[in-house]
């Protein structure tokens, strides 16, 4: 499988493909929002104002079915600019791929550092079959979702937030919740809470990584010929297809268990005080 | 795919990132606009709403100036009727008056000339019988004092005849 271009820089361990499509995710979605915002106007918005703010309606919609509005309004900006983040994020892998492979140990650098992972995998397949040439392949070009980092981070923040939210202005309600409905059920809360986060993050990330290796596997195809070549690109189509509508679900899912997260720790209880 | 904490961390500061600049530069000016707009539309229903009541009202005031505006037509009319017989009594009262009043002018004056007439002819009858009588009787009479015996006596005979 493709490897991740990382690179030591001071002692950290830099993964270059993260950063460049962060960056490039980050970008893409604040050049969609500004040109949504760029002649706001509040009798005759332009078409995309219109879809921005049918975004925040959505968004808005959520926020409502989890919690009460004036609790869920400081979190519509969150919302919003996960959803964003996630479904371009989700988008910028299916196009294309930038993969480059390497050989030799030595070459395989940027910047005038050694890209550590490749060398490392070199090594290794060449202590194992010291006789066959080693190939590592870097992919450069992939969804930030597609890295378990990126989702986790995501998901992990949210539950940070969440417990801080829970913890601060909710405390009575957040504690209660725990030895809900009684006291010999806190472990199974425990276990609850802390499953949370890992599978909102890994639901994330393992269907755009999935769909991402689908993808690969299905460009493999090409190396069986002419028939395979027909099948891979008709597979591509569907796979293409799919992909869209599974990086929309989990963008749209993702922000969805945030809000409710959120509505569970910070918005419940306070009604029954 | 290995976990590395510098990927993790990296994510977090470029959402980070995102989200201020998100939030200050389009979420911001864009939920100033939505406000905006439901503001702009709260107005425009609660003066439609007044205005609809205005307009009920206006019809309602309408409807009760032209329902006094008939009454009073109705009055007027009624009263211009009431004058005009009033009137057309009054004009055949004086004018009855009037012609009583000619009438009995008129036979006043037919009277008063009757009247006239008959003393011309007194008068006249006595002058004349007077002159006749002098002319049959100049002869005959020679006193004064039995002529004017004789004449009066012919007048009482006339005055008491009439």
């Amino acid at each position: 499988m493709h490897e991740a271009p990382i690179i030591q820089l001071g002692g950290l361990n830099i993964d270059l493909s993260i950063v460049l499509m962060l960056i490039v995710s980050c970008i893409v979605v604040f050049i969609i929002a500004r040109l949504a915002v760029r002649n706001l106007s509040v009798e005759n918005p332009g078409k995309m104002q219109n879809f921005l703010e049918w975004l925040v309606e959505f968004v808005r919609g959520l926020s409502n079915s989890t919690m009460d509005w004036k609790k869920g309004k400081p979190f519509i900006s969150l919302a919003l600019t996960l959803i964003m983040f996630i479904f371009v994020s989700n988008m910028l892998g299916l196009p294309f791929g930038v993969v480059t492979g390497y050989h030799d140990a030595s070459k395989a650098e940027i910047f005038g550092k050694p890209i550590v992972s490749v060398t490392e995998t070199l090594e290794k397949l060449h202590q194992q079959h010291p006789d066959q040439e080693a190939e590592v392949e870097v992919a450069w070009w992939k969804s930030p979702t597609a890295d378990a980092n990126a989702s986790m981070a995501l998901a992990i923040m949210v539950f940070l937030l969440s417990h801080a939210l829970g913890i601060f202005k909710n405390t009575k309600a957040y504690f209660k919740h725990y030895v809900h409905p009684y006291p010999f059920f806190l472990p199974i809360n425990l276990i609850e809470t802390f499953s949370k986060p890992l599978t909102h993050g890994m639901r994330l990330f393992g269907n755009i990584f999935a769909g991402e290796v689908l993808i690969a596997v299905i460009l493999k195809l090409t190396s069986l010929g002419p028939a395979g070549g027909v099948f891979s690109v008709l597979g591509l189509i569907v796979w293409q297809g799919f992909s869209i509508f599974v990086g929309t679900i989990q963008a749209f899912v993702f922000t969805m268990l945030t809000l409710l997260y959120i509505s569970q720790t910070y918005a419940v209880g306070h009604d029954h005080d | 795919m290995s976990l590395h904490w510098e990927s993790f961390v990296m994510t977090l500061i470029a959402f980070g990132i995102l989200y201020f600049l998100l939030n200050k530069y389009a979420f911001g000016p864009l939920f100033s606009v939505m406000e905006k707009r439901r503001e702009l539309i709260q107005n425009q229903l609660s003066e439609a709403s007044a205005t609809r009541e205005q307009a009920i009202a206006f019809v309602e005031e309408q409807k009760q100036a032209l329902q006094q505006a008939r009454k009073e037509a109705h009055e007027i009319i009624e009263q211009s009727k009431q004058t005009s017989y009033k009137q057309a009594a009054e004009i055949l009262e004086q004018a009855k008056e009037q012609a009583v009043r000619l009438k009995d002018e008129a036979v006043r004056d037919i009277e008063s000339e009757k009247n006239k007439a008959v003393q011309e002819l007194r008068s006249e009858l006595g002058s004349m019988s007077v002159k006749i009588a002098s002319k049959l009787l100049e002869k005959e009479v020679s006193t004064d004092q039995a002529q004017e015996q004789l004449v009066n006596q012919y007048l009482k005979e006339v005055g008491g005849r009439q």
